[in-house]
């Protein structure tokens, strides 16, 4: 079926890259894998959180401290990692349910910058400002994970993520996911509990997040504070909203493009893509709220 | 039988200002009660204490034997009370089949962890044929994939009284849903009012139009300055003297 | 007892910038609704024009700061201008401008850094380095007294308040809502600016100073409330003197001082995000 094929037809890909575009080709597929489950919580679910990137990088540190630091196999680093990100994203959520759009926000802002911080200040544990770096991804099953292979698990987990959203999305749950984003007193009407909704909204999502940020944590085999901090959060937020928030293929399209600019764009203006970003953004916000998806929407008619 | 809502001794404040009074009166399955009184009376106060908007400062609500007040709003949908609002409230981001079926979500009783392992496919079958043919009985036939902010403002009105059927309520709270309807769609919502209480269903409305209620309602209760001043059919209510004197100068005085 | 002035004088000063960046937001909150999250970058923007209308050209000080106060009332209309009018125009939903304002904190921020060097630049201090915490809090007590007086006796000042009240009501009244807006821009960027301007001798100018203030002075608003003009210069002032005591005599690393300002923020949202101090009836 069409998962097959998709499986297929993007790991594939990866063995006819080379090593460099092989790199970008992961980190692209990372920022999708983020960008879906953003897209989640923000497009489908109403609310905004900076926290994603945060959760990248629990997941990331996580599992490299437990595989590292305190030797735990790989499986029970991983359902422990989950672990982690699902007990801090209920500490986060459950006490602001109450309030209300951006105050949530900044509430998670702050949590993202205080990750920081920690991560800054962790000393021998996280590694401090440098981070962790020169570890490898153990042997599964005898056989070592590289180069385009383990390009082939972030195809898997991007696209199990996308199954777990997909399937969300249409049922019940997402349903009421829109109904709390269009109007929560009226979701409160029809019987929608629009705190318990928020809550396992934003838990989800910032799980999946940090299953992204395990799989990331050995592309790079390193591991360091500024990834994790808030330049990313805006450009995850600008991603989904230029491609179209509220749609699956929008966030995807979103951080396809965004991804991919600044290689396109830097003969033109060095490393300040980053203003053509917020002009896109500002654009898409005050003609096409709808983004890119919206203008496919349109002209394919 | 019975009545399946019984308010006593109801009774609200904001401030200084006393907007509900200890008031009584119930409702039975099936039978459509019009509340009814000036500007300012307490139907609305009364409306959101019932369905938990607001939280009442005395007296007691009972629905089916089981107390309401105290309890969160969407507990109190769960509980088989749904509500339409005054000013049309649709969920603008999608479709009016998808409206009505947030309606219907507290008949889903399947988990999240279903929603992965296939098991809630068929209640969404289920609930969305069911959702198709509350669609045809308020009369959007036709509409079941429109864009809702698509909708006239009498179609919203229709809209709002599907999805709050969807629940499957034995009461249903209707704010003021003949307000700014054209005759022809005064017809048909009267008839969908008259096909939801022919259900079993309890039907409590507010209104003002006068010609529209009289006609409709099995009971009429009248409020004034938060208090209960009639109560009884329509006909009655009508030449009541206190009810004339509360709506002196009013426009239903004047028909 | 010494060194405890020294640290009570210092934490007042921040605690004054602090106030007034949190003045700018409540400017901008109070008849929109909006959070404008770039009055950080405003801040910035203005500390770059100390350096080049004071370092750079060596004009007096009080001439260059009106010149760079001037420039950001400019500046604050037209992000109005761009990212609010028509959104407001169109009827979206408050989160549009809000998203918006985002979008021109980046390109605020790139527009800085495309035009200056990367390293940090100095801007002189307006007196002696001793008396210049002294100017920032007296600066900042004129400033709210000011804003102050505005809104308790004129005019004008209530029309804003009544406009914070209730939109709708204060337009059937005959108010220019636009205007109001575009004022209340105006003032929150010249505002934030000063902020920006009096800091900037002590950390330079740079362009990544503007959002650690825009968490700082937005933490100072959730503190002190969005209802009265003094919460905002109260909460500053409690941030400042919560930032510098744990500074001074919690035995955590330094580094942590910078999470105090972020704790503070999520406690206080999670808590009592209506602030200490209620709005007036």
């Amino acid at each position: 079926m069409r998962w097959l094929a998709a499986f297929v037809a993007l790991a594939a890909a990866a063995f006819f890259l080379g090593d460099y575009h092989n790199d970008v080709y992961r980190k692209m597929l990372l920022w999708v894998m983020l960008a879906l489950g953003y897209n989640f919580l923000f497009g489908i679910c109403g609310q905004i959180a900076f926290s994603h990137f945060a959760f990248y990088g629990i997941g990331a540190y996580s599992v490299v401290i437990l595989l590292f630091q305190l030797n735990v196999p790989l499986p029970l680093a991983i359902l422990l990692g989950v672990a982690v990100c699902v007990v801090v994203a209920l500490a986060v959520a459950i006490p602001s349910t109450r309030l209300e759009g951006f105050y949530l926000a900044l509430a998670t802002l702050a949590l993202a910058q205080l990750f920081v911080v920690v991560l800054n200040e962790g000393g021998a544990v996280t590694g401090g400002t440098g981070g962790i770096a020169n570890y490898r991804l153990p042997p599964i099953f005898g056989f070592q994970l590289r180069g385009p292979w383990y390009t082939a698990v972030i195809v898997f987990v991007l696209l199990m993520t996308l199954w777990i959203l997909i399937k969300l999305d249409r049922s019940w749950f997402g349903r009421a996911c829109r109904a709390v984003r269009d109007n929560p007193e009226a979701a409160a009407a029809m019987g929608i509990d629009v705190a318990r909704t928020k809550v396992i909204a934003f838990t989800v999502t910032s799980a999946l997040a940090g299953v992204a940020g395990m799989t990331y944590a050995f592309v790079d085999n390193t591991v360091n504070p500024p990834i994790f901090g808030l330049d990313n959060a805006f450009l995850l937020l600008f991603m989904v909203i230029v491609g179209g928030s509220g749609r699956h293929a929008g966030a995807a399209i979103g951080a396809v493009l965004l991804f991919l600019l600044p290689f396109w764009l830097s003969p033109l203006v060095g490393h300040h893509h980053v203003l053509v970003f917020g002009v896109l953004m500002l654009a898409a916000i005050l003609l096409q709220p709808k983004g890119l998806i919206g203008l496919w929407d349109r002209y394919s008619r | 039988m019975g009545p399946i809502l019984e308010v006593r001794g109801l009774s609200k404040r904001f401030g200084g200002l006393t907007a509900v009074a200890g008031l009584d009166f119930e409702v039975r399955p099936g039978e459509i009660l019009g509340m009814i009184g000036p500007n300012g009376a307490g139907k609305s106060t009364t409306f959101n204490l019932i369905a938990g908007t607001y939280a009442a400062d005395g007296g007691e609500v009972t629905f089916g034997g089981e107390p309401l007040l105290g309890l969160a709003p969407h507990a109190i949908a769960a509980r088989g009370v749904m509500r339409t609002f005054q000013h049309n409230r649709p969920f603008a981001g999608m479709s009016v089949i998808e409206n009505v079926m947030v309606g219907a979500h507290t008949r889903f009783k399947t988990g999240l962890i279903s929603v992965f392992t296939g098991n809630a496919a068929r209640e969404e079958a289920e609930e969305r044929k069911k959702a198709e043919s509350l669609i045809e009985f308020v009369g959007l036939q036709g509409l079941r994939d429109a864009d809702v902010t698509t909708l006239s403002f009498g179609q919203g009105r229709l809209l709002e009284i599907a999805r709050a059927l969807a629940g499957e309520p034995r009461l249903v709270l209707l704010d003021e849903p003949a307000a700014g309807l054209t005759p022809d769609e005064l017809e048909r919502i009267a008839s969908v009012i008259r096909g939801i209480a022919a259900r079993g269903i309890a039907v409590l409305l507010i209104e003002h139009d006068m010609h529209f209620l009289l006609p409709l309602a099995h009971r009429v209760v009248v409020l004034n300055f938060g208090a209960k001043i009639a109560d009884g059919e329509p006909a009655a209510v009508r030449a009541d003297p206190a009810v004339m004197d509360a709506y002196l100068g009013s426009h239903a005085a004047a028909r | 007892m010494r060194d405890f002035l020294e640290l009570a004088v210092s934490a007042t000063a921040s605690g004054c910038v602090y106030g007034l960046i949190a003045l700018a937001y409540l400017l901008m909150i109070r008849p929109t609704g909006i959070i404008n999250f770039a009055v950080g970058e405003w801040a910035m923007v203005a500390a770059f024009g100390g350096y080049v209308f004071l370092t750079k050209y060596e004009l007096h000080y009080l001439l260059g700061m009106g010149i760079v106060l001037a420039f950001m009332l400019v500046v604050g209309w037209v992000s109005e201008r761009i990212a609010v009018r028509p959104l407001v125009e169109k009827g979206t939903a408050i989160l549009a401008p809000i998203l918006a304002l985002l979008g021109v904190l980046v390109i605020t921020r790139e527009i800085i850094s495309i035009s200056f060097p990367p390293d940090p630049l100095p801007v002189p201090y307006p007196f002696e380095l001793q008396h210049q915490k002294y100017f920032i809090i007296g600066v900042t007590a004129v400033v709210f007294l000011g804003f102050w007086a505005f809104f308790e006796k004129t005019l004008w000042g209530k029309s804003f308040e009544a406009v914070a009240l209730n939109r709708r009501a204060a337009a059937l009244m005959g108010i220019n809502l636009s205007r109001v807006t575009a004022f209340s821009f105006a003032g929150g960027a010249a505002v934030a600016g000063l902020g920006g301007l009096l800091v900037s001798p002590n950390i330079s100018a740079h362009y990544l100073m503007g959002v650690p203030l825009a968490i700082q002075g937005f933490t100072a608003l959730v503190i002190g409330g969005v209802g009265r003009v003094e919460g905002a210069l109260i909460g500053g002032l409690l941030l400042a003197f919560a930032e510098q005591l744990t500074i001074r005599y919690a035995p955590i690393p330094s580094g942590f001082a910078q999470g105090v300002p972020l704790l503070f923020l999520m406690i206080f949202l999670i808590v009592r995000p209506t602030g200490l101090l209620r709005a007036r009836a």
